[in-house]
């Protein structure tokens, strides 16, 4: 077990000993939830085609707990299991929307960059890549940035257990611990690659072995629990601002739904979100909420209310903005 | 577009600077570091070294490591986190040690460096440089030999560079650094030891124009890279035959110049593509494609493609030989669209 495992165990043992703003992690959780709710009911509504979703239930507390610990002028490069990450960095939820609508009030304008290439250089979010694993580099391409720009600046990348297995990762994970980026890796294991499982296509049950290899601190935590999740992202953060370099963070949750909206699940037995009650984020942070009496059930129940009006305004501005014409398409391939 | 011929230069090459091809590149790396702080080189061996073909000797000395980054063997990494310095506020100019390694690297060149802008809604600038040394010096073998660049015609978001002058290096190479798009440049190795004329001063060509590098009237050769010191060989030995052969130097194949081009071909009637990489396939098919869309009423003969066959480049010096094209199959591809054959 390494240090940092303890000293979590420790933190988590007595809740009340950690800095985690609980009740700021709880309500972007509940925010990503509810967006996410929304953009399904465009889905049902034949607004958005519902095959190229990916759906982040389940996965709330590692973007909201890791996002919560960065500045506005931090990166990331978040990965395609739901849009939890930009949410919790900060792009206005219209402008994710939009961006699913295919519409200008997307943050692309209308180049519909639905859950891969939604982006706000404003604050810190430098897009994804459809080919999984090629943030790996430009994640540390973007850490070797901040350090030449004499700035401490970090960049947290966020990827799947089954990018994890991808090449480029070996390459950028030895260059950013070569040179000690500040670069945050952290895996969001579900257990499953579309249908393939983690023990079919990995040669590790647990991935921070492979920290290791690179010279850097692993730490695997239960990713349903905000409060590990911020614990560990700020350490990570701490230690890549001062200059010691990356670490390797990996989050094990649950994957409620399929790989996409439609998904037949063929390759597992399905189980409701019920069934899911002890792996959910937003019921454990809940819980917690209640033991440690900062909010009453009644606060909860308002903040929830008030965040679905938020989301709805959001979804009603962004389904009235316009599709762009054609000449959209000419737009941006050249400065 | 300019109006100095290749001659003119040269004539006035006596009175300027002559750099090789080498140290025109290095002059480039120089003059954009000193002016511009966010400008780094990154690449195999570039450091204390100098590269391997030795083009960034000496310029490890004088910004240090900060500036000058000698990696890991990594490819993927090398153009990728150059992606990720370039939407950061840097300017990288990277090197791979051979084009050839651009195969390794493709989702990053091709998708990540081209497609970052676009398909992220024109939020970001990707102002990167890849220098790639390519083509044949006898013997290298099939994966260190390759002239890629026709590849990247077909990649919209990049801009393919390829000088044949040191020159036109040195000019492109700046305007490259200084653009906010990426760019592909390629240097082919043996021109590197190769001497012409530097003009004094601040020196930048712009990109996507094409330069005639000859004048003439009967032919049109297009040709670039090492293929225009052949097409202009060629054309000295046809003087002989009573043939006036213009050379035509796009410097770059995208944008491709296609005004220098058409214009040339319609005032020859005649035309002739030479290129380093395989025929089939190959970069030539484009060019002959828009003169076949726009000139072809102006043709007195089919036009002709010369290019590599349509192999491998094999490891022995004595067979790439026959792979590669020479100035013999120019002239004897002149000799065909002029009848002679």
């Amino acid at each position: 077990m390494t240090e940092a495992n303890v000293a979590l165990d420790k933190q988590l043992a007595e809740p009340g000993v950690s800095g985690a703003p609980l009740r700021q992690l709880f309500e972007t959780m509940v925010r990503i939830a509810t967006w996410e709710q929304r953009l399904l009911q465009f889905m049902s509504e034949g607004h958005v085609a519902a095959g190229f979703y990916h759906p982040g239930r389940g996965h709330e507390a590692i973007a909201a707990g890791a996002c919560e610990t960065l500045r506005r002028d931090d990166y990331i490069m978040y990965d395609h299991r739901g849009c939890g990450h930009v949410i919790a960095k900060g792009v206005p939820l219209t402008a994710i929307f939009g961006d699913f609508l295919e519409n200008v009030a997307g943050s692309t304008r209308g180049m519909g960059a639905g859950i891969v290439h939604i982006a706000d250089p404003s604050v810190g979010v430098l897009g994804q890549s459809g080919t999984l694993g090629a943030s790996f580099p430009i994640a540390a391409g973007a850490a070797f940035s901040s350090v030449y720009r004499g700035t401490d600046q970090v960049c947290v990348c966020f990827f799947g257990d089954g990018t994890a297995n991808r090449g480029p990762f070996h390459e950028a994970a030895n260059a950013a611990s070569l040179w000690k980026l500040p670069v945050i890796w952290i895996c969001e294991n579900n257990g499953w690659a579309i249908s393939t499982s983690v023990e079919q296509s990995t040669s590790v049950a647990d991935l921070t072995l492979r920290a290791a290899g690179y010279g850097m601190p692993g730490v695997r935590i239960d990713g349903t629990d905000v409060v590990a999740v911020y614990d560990a992202v700020s350490e990570a953060v701490t230690r890549a601002r001062r200059g010691d370099g990356p670490t390797l963070i990996e989050a094990t949750v649950d994957r409620f739904r399929g790989h996409f909206m439609g998904d037949s699940e063929s390759y597992r037995d399905k189980r409701s979100d019920a069934e899911f009650s002890d792996r959910d984020p937003i019921v454990r942070a809940e819980r917690l909420i209640e033991e440690l009496a900062l909010m009453t059930q009644e606060d909860m129940q308002r903040l929830r209310s008030s965040i679905r009006q938020e989301v709805e305004a959001a979804a009603v501005e962004a389904l009235a903005a316009p599709k762009p014409s054609r000449e959209r398409i000419f737009e941006g391939l050249y400065k | 577009m300019t109006e100095v011929t290749y001659e003119a230069r040269q004539a006035e090459g006596a009175s300027t600077r002559q750099l090789s091809f080498a140290e025109a590149i290095r002059e480039a790396l120089a003059e954009e570091l000193e002016r511009d702080e966010a400008v780094f080189l990154m690449g195999e061996d570039i450091g204390a070294f100098g590269g391997v073909f030795g083009v960034t000797s000496g310029l490890h000395a004088r910004f240090g490591s900060r500036r000058v980054v000698d990696t890991p063997i990594s490819e993927t990494f090398i153009v990728g986190g150059a992606v990720g310095a370039a939407i950061t506020g840097l300017r990288p100019v990277v090197e791979l040690q051979f084009a050839d390694f651009a195969a390794v690297a493709m989702d990053e060149l091709a998708l990540k460096a081209a497609a970052w802008r676009y398909m992220h809604g024109g939020l970001f600038d990707v102002p990167l440089v890849v220098r790639m040394p390519e083509g044949a010096i006898g013997g290298a073998g099939p994966e260190q030999s390759q002239c890629p660049e026709g590849l990247f015609s077909n990649v919209p978001g990049l801009h393919v560079v390829v000088p044949s002058t040191p020159a036109d290096a040195k000019g492109l190479l700046k305007s490259a650094i200084r653009s906010d798009d990426p760019v592909l440049f390629f240097e082919h190795k043996v021109l590197y030891k190769q001497r012409g004329p530097i003009p004094d001063g601040e020196h930048l060509v712009p990109i996507g124009v094409a330069d005639v590098k000859r004048q003439g009237d009967d032919v049109t050769i297009v040709a670039w890279a090492r293929m225009v010191q052949l097409a202009l060989d060629a054309a000295e030995r046809l003087v002989a035959d009573g043939v006036s052969v213009e050379v035509v130097d796009p410097r770059g194949l995208r944008p491709l110049d296609q005004d220098t081009i058409i214009s040339s071909v319609k005032k020859t009637g005649r035309a002739v593509i030479v290129h380093e990489a395989s025929r089939v396939g190959g970069p030539g098919a484009e060019v002959a494609a828009v003169l076949a869309e726009h000139a072809l009423p102006w043709l007195a003969a089919p036009i002709v493609r010369v290019g590599a066959e349509d192999v491998p480049l094999p490891q022995s010096a004595h067979l790439e030989q026959f792979v590669i094209p020479n100035v013999d199959d120019v002239i004897a591809a002149v000799r065909r669209v002029m009848g002679h054959a």
